[in-house]
């Protein structure tokens, strides 16, 4: 019996997979992490060791304040339950103060529900009218379990029969119930679900930052600026020297050694250097970005142009190219496919200097989020970032392979489209080109025609 | 072993062929090469690549060099062209000393050295071009050259896009364009199946007649160099030294079928024998598997 074809020929020693089966596997290779990602976040069982609060609950005697969205261990939650509980039930002294704290344990909830705008968080006359609401049933909030509805309407039996507005004075001194603390089961903070995630991705690029920082759309600018500029001035500087050690002994046994050096001493260790030299802003850390990656290119560009085909410049050499014409009509034309992959996999590099410049001096840009949003354990701010800084560089790594082909049709590795494209973009030049040519070619023409017709006309 | 009492001996020459000699010795000498040692100094010693080598080649002349594989034939054709200096000796083209890679003498190289960034059209301006001739005026010779080699169809093509042959073809027009005096090949066909290689050689000698160029052409092939050549310089190995220059006796033009002729095949079994003297090839036989005798595997 044989195997239907599906399952055969995936694994062949290097022999490509059909077109077809490549693509899913590409799909694949994305989606498996995600669906990773997803089975740990949402499948209950698999891990989830903690409890994120969503109402949270202060307790008499306690130092640690917790607030919803904190993180408490899966084992400790039932004993702070409990202790809330307990502390409801129990003889307690009240007082109008406290009771206008524990009004306000609400805030939190409304502001989550939208009904309340996050400044008006110790606003009590709204609260108080959100307390009515909730408890006679005109406005419903689901994240409360029936527990605390319970607390709820009885809270606002108290309240009601003192006063159907807020007024401190009216306050009841009767001590009101806490809500009980509740909570679901979450994984450890630093691994957010994909939901949060994206969720806190989408409102940190389209809110307004909270207090007067950069928006998001200012620090990838921001960012994005530090490292094209660090990497453009890498490329003037790196370029030329790495060409010209590739080419010249001189310049190879002058420059590398000390590059070969430069490159083991870490660029980092330099920051406080370039932030004393270049003051603060952007300059160190375009430097640094600079710094981490020119040994690097020149040591690269300086191995492809060795890596040149020798008998190209040979067959230069015995066409009668003098060795000025070489590096431009041969070295730069014959290396540009491989300068520009090299390019490319240091811009990539690149990435990793930006991250640590924009840690030097005055913190910036997105690592500036990172930084200090995962300070305070809040990762899933600091995951949209660091997707962010993955999907570009990925992003701009794809489209500047894409753009190989359009570039260098020449090297006969571009596909249909890139080539499509290449030719159209060059067709305006060619096309002007070639009627240039051709008037020149007739200018040419009449000129060698009237030399023919002189002569005759001099001799009788 | 019959034929070899059958087969004229190469230095037969019909009066026809010899007179053609005569005429071909009395032209101005196109290369002179005097004395020429090469040693290379390499890490595991010095290494004679040639010695004390001397011969001379006239104008419109097509020789061939041939000697076994290691015996310096790509040293000398790399002297000669100016890539690689001498240690001692010297080299004249026309009657100067040659110091130097120049226009003045074109190579085609066995590897595909085309410029894969220009196309074909390109690459055959490319001589004109670094030595200062117009776009234009390049380009206008460059159609003619690439003409000349069948070629006109594929101006615009990159080289990836062209077969071994068509590459070499390239490769000669544009060494060709620079007009040089003295067109070197160091086996030039050697990467192509023997089809093409029967093609191209074809090819070659009618771009021969048809260009004023004298052609110096490196090869191991002894079918080749006899078909091609007017004179065949045999090489000896370790270090590589003069062994003889032998008049081809096959008349011209040459046919595919004079590869059949008696004194073509004297001319190939003399040099063959220069280059592999017999008897001294009886090698063991490696241990194999030893098939029952069959009747009809004779
Ligand atoms: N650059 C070099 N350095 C050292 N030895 C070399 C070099 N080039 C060639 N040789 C030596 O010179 C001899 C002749 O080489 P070559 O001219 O390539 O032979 P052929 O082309 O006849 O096969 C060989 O023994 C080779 O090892
Ligand atoms: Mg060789």
């Amino acid at each position: 019996m044989s195997r239907p074809r599906i399952f055969s020929d995936w694994f062949r020693i290097r022999k490509d997979l059909s077109p077809g089966r490549k693509s899913l596997l590409t799909v694949f290779s994305f989606c498996l992490p995600a669906a990773l990602w997803c089975i740990v976040s949402y499948v209950p069982f698999i891990w989830h060791p903690d409890v994120k609060i969503t109402v949270a609950a202060s307790r008499e005697g306690s130092s640690t304040v917790l607030t919803a969205g904190d993180h408490l261990p899966k084992d400790y939650f039932p004993k702070y339950v409990n202790d809330v509980r307990e502390e409801n039930a129990s003889e307690r002294e009240g007082s109008k103060r406290k009771n206008q704290k524990l009004l306000r344990q609400i805030s939190p909830l409304v502001i989550e529900a939208g009904w309340l705008d996050e400044r008006d968080a110790q606003n009590d006359k709204e609260i108080y009218l959100f307390w009515r609401d909730i408890a006679t049933g005109k406005r419903e909030l689901p994240a409360l379990n029936d527990e605390n509805m319970e607390i709820v309407r009885k809270n606002w039996e108290i309240l009601a029969s003192s006063s159907p507005v807020f007024e401190y004075k009216s306050l009841p001194e009767e001590p009101l119930l806490k809500l009980v603390p509740q909570g679901k089961p979450a994984n450890p903070s630093y691994l957010p679900a994909p939901d949060e995630v994206i969720e806190t991705g989408w409102s940190l690029f389209t809110r307004p930052p909270r207090n007067d920082g950069a928006t998001m759309g200012e620090r990838y600018r921001s960012s994005l600026g530090i490292i094209f500029r660090g990497f453009l001035w890498a490329c003037l500087i790196g370029v030329p020297i790495g060409i010209l050690c590739g080419t010249y002994s001189f310049f190879s046994t002058l420059l590398e050694p000390f590059t070969d050096f430069f490159r083991y001493m870490p660029a980092p260790t330099f920051s406080t250097l370039l932030v004393a030299v270049l003051a603060a802003g952007d300059s160190p850390k375009i430097a640094l970005v600079l710094i981490g990656t020119l040994p690097h290119m020149i040591l690269m560009i300086s191995k492809t142009t060795r890596l040149l085909d020798p008998a190209l410049l040979e067959a230069a050499q015995t066409l009668g190219a003098k060795p000025r014409q070489m590096i431009g009509s041969v070295v730069l034309p014959g290396i540009a496919p491989n300068l520009y992959n090299d390019l490319r996999i240091l811009l990539g590099w690149a990435w990793t200097w930006l991250v640590i410049a924009e840690l030097i001096g005055v913190k910036s840009g997105l690592t500036e989020v990172i930084e200090t949003q995962g300070r305070f354990r809040n990762f899933d701010q600091v995951f949209p970032v660091i997707i962010l800084i993955g999907i570009t560089g990925f992003v701009t790594d794809q489209i500047l392979a894409w753009f190989h082909g359009v570039l260098f049709p020449w090297a006969g590795t571009s596909g249909r489209i890139s080539r499509a494209v290449a030719s159209f973009v060059t067709w305006p030049i060619r096309t002007v080109a070639s009627a240039a040519n051709e008037r020149i070619m007739q200018d040419e023409l009449a000129r060698e025609a009237r030399r023919k017709l002189r002569p005759s006309t001099e001799s009788p | 072993m019959t034929t070899i009492e059958t087969l004229p001996s190469y230095l037969d020459q019909t009066p026809e062929v010899a007179a053609r000699f005569a005429r071909l010795v009395e032209r101005p000498v196109a290369l002179e090469v005097k004395g020429l040692t090469k040693v290379f100094d390499s890490s595991r010693g010095a290494v004679t690549a040639l010695k004390d080598l001397s011969f001379s080649v006239h104008k419109r002349e097509f020789t061939c060099v041939i000697g076994p594989s290691g015996c310096g034939k790509s040293t000398l054709v790399r002297i000669l062209a100016g890539l690689e200096t001498a240690t001692s000796g010297e080299v004249l083209v026309g009657g100067k000393s040659v110091s130097g890679p120049g226009p003045d003498r074109g190579m085609v190289f066995q590897g595909y050295t085309l410029f894969p960034w220009l196309s074909v059209k390109e690459n055959v301006m490319f001589g004109p071009k670094v030595s200062g001739t117009s776009s234009v005026a390049a380009e206008r010779e460059a159609r003619q050259w690439i003409d000349l080699v069948g070629l006109s169809k594929f101006e615009n093509a990159y080289p990836y896009q062209l077969s071994g042959g068509m590459k070499q073809r390239v490769a000669i027009a544009r060494a060709l364009a620079n007009q040089p005096q003295v067109l070197f090949m160091d086996e030039p066909f050697g990467a192509l199946d023997a089809q093409t290689r029967c093609e191209m050689q074809n090819y070659l000698l009618e771009i021969w007649k048809n260009v004023d160029i004298t052609i110096v052409f490196i090869t191991h092939d002894l079918d080749e160099a006899v078909f091609l050549s007017d004179r065949i310089l045999v090489l000896d190995a370790n270090p590589g030294r003069f062994r003889e220059m032998v008049e081809v006796p096959v008349s011209r033009p040459r046919s595919n079928d004079q590869v059949f002729e008696p004194l073509f095949g004297a001319t190939r079994k003399h040099i063959e024998h220069l280059i592999h003297p017999p008897g001294r090839e009886q090698k063991e036989a490696p241990v194999m598997r030893i098939a029952k005798p069959d009747p009809d595997v004779i």
